[in-house]
């Protein structure tokens, strides 16, 4: 019987192509990773330092965060959702209302996020923002 | 004079050179990703439902520990040295947006003593940076 030995054809990696797949890979995982540093929040707007405005005590709405994170509203205990609901009734009545938001210095970073969030969804257009001690009490 | 005509070869595009401009291409970005190379700091970040992009063209990032240690390229930096770097940096560049990277359990007063320093300043545009939503 004539059994003939096949040749083993040699494979060059580099002519089979899979070499510049991987690199193009590789690219676009890298592409991929420099997309995720980018940063997801809030911008705002700082005002003047000791700057004033006047604005019409009616038009104003007081929040206070204590360092336990309680809300409060013109000396009210609220929870989150009694204070959206207050912010668009007071912003369905007073366009131009200001949402003036003290925040003890020891209220949790977290707190204060979620009233800017809250903020930013009933569309407040004048928004202010201080740290005070003593909370509520003032 | 016998002149003989010269055939004319095809030109063929060499495949095989397209693996070494991948590669030169994979060397380049792995160089830029480098250079962009974010030091984080270890945070549990705030939660948000409404949030929005908030990179500019220059952006300098500060993260504060819940223990309210401030961080700067990885390194940890006093109150004081931060307004040093955000006072050179904005000098440098006018248009700088500061990043606050806030643990979300950090008492107020930390992130307040960036605060104040960016209106000692003058420098009034903050971003304060929530997790991303998925």
């Amino acid at each position: 019987m004539n059994i003939r030995k096949t040749r083993k054809k040699r494979i060059d990696i580099a002519d089979s192509g899979a070499l510049s797949d991987l690199a193009f890979l590789l690219i676009v995982f890298f592409i991929v990773i420099a997309v995720f540093n980018i940063n997801k929040g809030f911008i705002l707007e700082l005002p003047k330092k000791d700057s004033q405005k006047i604005v019409n005590i009616d038009d104003i709405m007081k929040v206070w965060i204590a360092a336990d994170g309680s809300i409060s509203a013109n000396g009210e205990s609220l929870d989150m959702e009694e204070l959206e609901r207050r912010t668009k009734d007071m912003i369905a009545l007073r366009p131009n209302a200001t949402f003036l938001l003290h925040i003890h210095p020891d209220a949790e970073y977290q707190d204060v996020v979620d009233i800017i969030d809250m903020v930013r969804l009933t569309e407040v257009e004048n928004f202010s923002f201080a740290m005070k001690d003593g909370g509520a009490q003032q | 004079m016998n002149l003989t005509k010269k055939a004319r070869r095809k030109p063929i595009i060499p495949i095989n050179s397209m693996s070494d401009i991948a590669f030169l291409l994979l060397i380049f970005i792995m160089l830029i990703s480098l250079i962009n190379y974010r030091k984080e700091i270890k945070i549990e970040y705030p939660e948000a439902v409404m949030q929005e992009s908030v990179n500019a063209d220059a952006n300098l990032e500060l993260w504060i520990t819940r223990d309210g240690d401030i961080f700067h390229e990885g390194a940890l930096i006093t109150a004081r040295t931060a307004e040093g770097i955000i006072a050179g940096e904005i000098a440098e560049n006018p248009s700088l947006r500061i990043h606050i990277l806030a643990d979300r359990h950090t008492p107020y007063r930390h992130i307040n003593t960036i605060m104040e320093t960016l209106q000692i300043l003058q420098h009034r545009v903050v971003s304060l940076v929530v997790k991303e939503n998925v």
